[in-house]
């Protein structure tokens, strides 16, 4: 099993912060913590994390040369710990690794700006935050790469012990998913929380508050499902494919007789019997006449949020919000249901 | 309420800014309330997630 290693100017040994502008070197056999790895390192590449962050073309290109030349079995880089300059370069160098067909495993901590580096292509073995940490990595992250180097598939991260890679694989459970929910429920009543979906979650930084809203122009949106009365545009009453937008110039509110929901995610008797209690253009307006905002947006952005993947909502939301952009809005109020 | 900044609670989700318990005149007095605290809400700067909770 060949192996080539990947550490910065520190851990090669060629100085501390003085040479972090060290460009690549290529040393034989292993050096610092791969000589920890209980395996046998035919090459050590490093390079300075300065000259890797300042150069990082020119560092990558000669350092997949170096790997052409050698083609290891696996490469291993790091462990770089917490380290953010050192992280970065070893997530990109064992992306392009293994995008070059040699499976790649790196050591660092979760939070290091090189897991998003290595944008899923190469194992990430969560670290320590310091370098403390180094008897605890190092044989982990070498039994990974003997596993790769053999050819092995692994199995899911958790099992695995790396960090998850944003890939999802169908595989046959062997339980229904009633029964899964309810193992999980029972495990976490346990005090062990655990998910077959990870969620990323999108966080919005909250936009600065609107100065003045006497002088706002304010645009009404709804997910509510919202549309005139018989649905001339044919909304989905679940998993919606697009938004629609209708005018509400001339309007004082939603008459019954002109609007309605056809949300297929809740009972629309009590919004239908008054619709202004899913979108409150009644009393916006009011608002506006006595002057406590500057004016309405007179369009209304409508959709049915139900069942609706996330993937699309996004979407959705994006292009709605792109037309209040350009037509000048500077708030929003959108009633959920 | 995920990942929403600004979020004020409102009535029911069949009736997010109404309540038809109430006479037409008491409901549009509601609704305008959960509106004004949206308005204020607006102008006021928050930290991530931020729900004005409490009755209406």
């Amino acid at each position: 099993m060949k192996v080539a290693h990947y550490v910065n100017q520190f851990f090669a040994g060629l100085g501390g912060e003085d040479a972090a502008g060290t460009g690549p070197v290529r040393l034989d056999g292993a050096v610092g913590p791969g000589k920890g790895l209980g395996l046998d390192v035919a090459v050590t590449l490093a390079a300075g994390d300065d000259y890797f962050g300042e150069h990082e073309e020119d560092a990558l290109a000669q350092l997949l040369r170096w790997l052409d030349e050698e083609q290891p079995e696996v490469l291993i880089c790091g462990p770089s710990f917490g380290s953010g300059r050192y992280g970065y370069a070893c997530g990109s160098f064992a992306r392009e690794a293994a995008r070059r067909g040699v499976p790649a495993v790196c050591g660092m901590h979760p939070e290091s700006p090189g897991v998003l580096a290595a944008e899923g292509a190469a194992y990430i073995v969560p670290t320590d935050v310091k370098v403390t940490g180094m008897r605890d990595a190092l044989p982990r992250m070498a039994a990974l790469a003997r596993r790769l180097a053999a050819g092995e598939t692994l199995g899911p991260p958790d099992q695995e012990g790396y960090l998850p890679r944003g890939l999802r694989r169908n595989e046959i459970a062997e339980l229904t998913g009633a029964q899964r929910a309810v193992d999980l429920l029972l495990a976490k009543l346990a005090g062990d929380v655990r998910t077959e979906v990870t969620a990323a979650f999108d966080d919005v930084p909250p936009p600065p508050p609107v100065v003045d809203m006497t002088t706002a122009t304010v645009a009404l949106v709804t997910e509510s499902g919202l549309v005139p009365r018989g649905n001339p545009d044919r909304l989905e009453s679940n998993r919606a494919h697009a938004w629609l937008s209708y005018s509400l110039e001339g309007l004082d509110g939603f008459e019954v007789a002109d609007w309605e929901s056809v949300h297929g995610g809740y009972d629309t008797s009590v919004a239908n019997a008054d619709p202004d209690r899913l979108v409150p253009l009644d009393v916006v307006r009011h608002l506006v006449a006595e002057g406590s905002i500057g004016s309405l947006h007179e369009t209304l952005y409508t959709t049915t949020g139900n069942s609706t993947p996330v993937a699309t909502a996004a979407k959705f939301g994006q292009e709605i919000a792109q037309r209040l952009r350009d037509a000048g809005v500077q708030a929003v109020i959108l009633t959920g249901t | 309420m995920i990942g929403t900044n600004r979020t004020v609670r409102g009535v029911a989700v069949t009736s997010p800014v109404g309540d038809p318990s109430l006479g037409e005149e008491d409901e549009r007095a509601l609704r305008r309330r959960i509106v004004e605290r949206a308005i204020a809400m607006l102008g006021t700067h928050v930290g991530p997630k931020t729900v004005w909770e409490g009755r209406t």
